[in-house]
């Protein structure tokens, strides 16, 4: 049984998992580094997977599903930024009010485009990249549909993500940009006293986070569902927090803590089928995400240290 | 010197009352407006939305009690949320505790049956109120001990809760049936509606009464909410609480220990939750299922924020929040607009009180530095 459990399946599962909470986790790094907390992830995910799904079904052509998920994301993030960097709202109160407009107006706009509640109508998805046919039997057949399965059997944004979690990583600690964005969540004052713009560093980050978790609402929809449905996000936008913690701010970190989260649901899921065999309500495999977060948060936080001002809204003196 | 003098502010002592009040009625009925405008752009019939929305919530005695009825959980789950908050900390997860609040009292009133109802009642109360404590000690140990975001931990234990409920409600607490849900408690564990308190003849008489399915779970709100502000006012519980929301190193200093404070706090605000599911359990639905609340407790983040956080505000800004929720049906069914934009309303209540918070320090401040200046 223990070899139906685990095939190159389980493992590719685990990737398509990580993928909509690593781009989020990634966002949120680059918000929280920059400073501006950013629990509205949740809430933007949503946002982008409705958006992305509409655009969808209004063109047929997903690639455009794609942007107009990005550009809701950007959109709807850059409310929290003008709420969070230039009101200076309590940035906690503010990613929460975002998750409720998020979830108010996919919900609406849901009924008034589409005349009733839930879900949407399929749409069109995009397809993996590759497609190899497995040769025939033997020990470099089995090593080759391993490799296959695990490496090769992906959507096109699930390879986007990876990219961008190196692009990051090298961004943030080899570039310019980087270290600018880093010490706008240690010091701002100290920023602004060497002639950056600490509104507009902040603003950039905040959209960044945008864009990113609008790319992972497309990803839910446009790669892995096939349509929207209210609420769909699940939490996930509060996983991909937990994530970046536990990546310790950092976006290959983040990744890698995706990538554990992605594992247990790519198993809780697996282990469903098994449901005769394993005789546990399907609830607890459900749950398993949620736990782990919590265990993770548990477990690490005392050795994580956040960027010193994030939360805090700077005044320009 | 003299001139200097003037500089400071002419003192009203009205004023403070004024903009406690003036920022969260401005920042509701900025929020209707906006939401009308939507309804309006949307293409909809603004006007027929709204009186079909204010028929809805206030158009007679049953409709006012629907109002109250929706109101109930919202005055507990407000004052869960907001009592957090006193303290610095965002209960972002009164729902799970809410759920767990309403599991206790629905299974622990199966076993209860055949008491007297002055004694089942209480007992499941209380009960609920310490499942909802319960749900939120891992999360408070989380914070207090190692700094765990309580606003991750708790959402997490909502996620968790729900699921340990849509799995009893299938499972080992299923009634006979096809449908997924406890066993209805008896009579003697139930909140009577208002109306039944009164004989039919009172009813004819003063036909105000006649409240629909508003029950008793309104008072217990309104005695709780005194209590807590009693408490939040009057009692060195209250005052550690507020201290360490105000400023934890200072408390740390003044040997208030926040860790414990903290602990303390979001299992109080745990408890408050809890009750929020007592009363949805034992005075409207008498059993527990699967959609038992309506996100209750994350409207409560919206009826705390509203209330600015004061246990007493807290009641008026829930009957706000179960008027737009009560009102909000009638709307769908008479001019079809979507229920949904109570969502986006109330995230502009929430955006408006937290933008006018910073509005209102402006002035504060300004006030400090003229007077700074002055002395």
């Amino acid at each position: 049984m223990l070899g139906d459990i685990i095939t190159p399946d389980l493992f590719a599962s685990a990737f398509r998992m990580a993928t909509p909470l690593a781009l989020a986790a990634i966002g949120g790094t680059i918000c929280e580094r920059s400073g501006v907390v950013n629990i509205a992830l949740e809430g933007i995910m949503l946002t982008g997977a409705f958006f992305g799904t509409a655009a969808v079904l209004a063109t047929g052509n997903p690639w455009i599903g794609v942007l107009a998920a990005m550009a809701a994301g950007v959109a709807i993030a850059s409310v929290h930024a003008f709420a969070s960097i230039n009101l200076r709202s309590d940035q906690v109160v503010s990613g929460t009010a975002i998750n409720l407009l998020a979830l108010g107006v996919t919900g609406f706009l849901m009924e008034f485009w589409y005349g009733h509640p839930g879900t949407t109508d399929p749409i069109a998805v995009l397809r993996p990249i590759f497609s190899f046919t497995s040769p025939g039997g033997g020990f470099f057949a089995e090593i080759w549909r391993w490799f296959n399965g695990i490496v090769l059997s992906h959507t096109p944004i699930v390879y986007i993500t990876i990219i961008i979690a190196v692009l990051a990583q090298w961004a943030l600690y080899r570039t310019r940009w980087g270290l600018r964005l880093r010490a706008l969540g240690e010091h701002p004052r100290a920023v602004d006293t060497v002639g950056v713009n600490v509104y507009r560093g902040r603003w950039i980050a905040v959209l960044m986070s945008g864009a990113l978790a609008g790319l992972a609402g497309a990803n839910l929809t446009i790669e892995q569902v096939g349509s929207f449905t209210e609420n769909m996000t699940n939490g996930r936008g509060f996983i991909a927090l937990a994530a970046n913690i536990f990546g310790r701010w950092t976006p290959a970190g983040s990744y890698l803590a995706s990538l554990l989260f992605g594992f247990a649901d790519a198993l809780q899921i697996k282990l469903q089928v098994f449901r005769d065999v394993i005789t546990v309500p399907p609830q607890f495999f459900l749950m398993l995400p949620y736990v782990l977060t919590v265990i993770v948060l548990a477990g690490v936080i005392g050795r994580a240290i956040a960027p010193a001002a994030v939360g805090q809204p700077y005044k320009k003196g | 010197m003299s001139e200097a003098r003037e500089a400071i502010p002419v003192q009203r002592p009205w004023m403070p009352v004024l903009q406690k009040i003036g920022v969260p009625v401005i920042s509701a009925a900025l929020a209707i407006a906006i939401g009308s405008i939507i309804v309006w752009i949307s293409g909809y019939d603004a006007a027929a939305a709204f009186s079909a929305l204010f028929k809805g919530a206030f158009g007679g005695p049953k409709q006012i009690g629907d109002t109250i009825l929706r109101a109930t959980p919202l005055i507990f789950t407000g004052l869960a949320v907001g009592y957090g908050f006193r303290a610095g900390l965002f209960n972002i997860g009164a729902e799970g505790q809410l759920f767990m609040g309403g599991l206790a009292a629905a299974s622990l009133g199966v076993f209860l049956v055949g008491q007297p109802w002055f004694l089942v009642v209480p007992v499941l109360v209380v009960a609920s109120a310490l499942a909802g404590a319960a749900w939120a000690f891992v999360p408070a140990l989380l914070k207090a001990r190692i700094g765990a975001h309580e606003v991750i931990t708790t959402m997490m234990f909502t996620y968790i809760g729900r699921y340990i409920v849509s799995w009893l409600v299938v499972g080992p607490l299923k009634d006979e049936g096809m449908i997924p849900q406890t066993v209805a408690l008896a009579p003697e564990a139930q909140l009577p509606r208002i109306q039944s308190l009164f004989s039919a003849d009172t009813l004819d008489a003063l036909p105000f009464l006649a409240l629909g399915r508003a029950h008793m779970g309104i008072v217990i709100a309104i005695v709780v909410a005194v209590v807590v502000w009693l408490i939040l006012k009057y009692t060195t519980l209250g005052y550690e609480n507020r201290a360490v929301g105000f400023n934890p190193y200072a408390s740390e200093t003044a040997g208030i220990s926040v860790q414990w404070t903290t602990v303390k706090a979001l299992c109080i605000s745990g408890a408050l939750a809890g009750l929020a599911g007592s009363v949805e359990v034992m005075g409207v639905h008498h059993r527990i299922f699967d959609q038992f609340s309506s996100g209750f407790g994350f409207t409560g983040i919206a009826v705390a924020l509203l209330a600015k956080n004061h246990p007493l505000g807290v009641i008026p800004a829930a009957l706000l929040f179960g008027a737009l929720s009560a009102g909000a049906g009638t709307m769908q069914l008479e001019a079809s607009v979507p229920q949904k934009i109570i969502l986006i309303i109330q995230a502009l209540v929430i955006f408006f009180v937290a933008a006018e918070e910073i509005v209102l320090w402006f002035v504060r401040r300004r006030q400090k530095e003229a007077m700074s200046h002055a002395g």
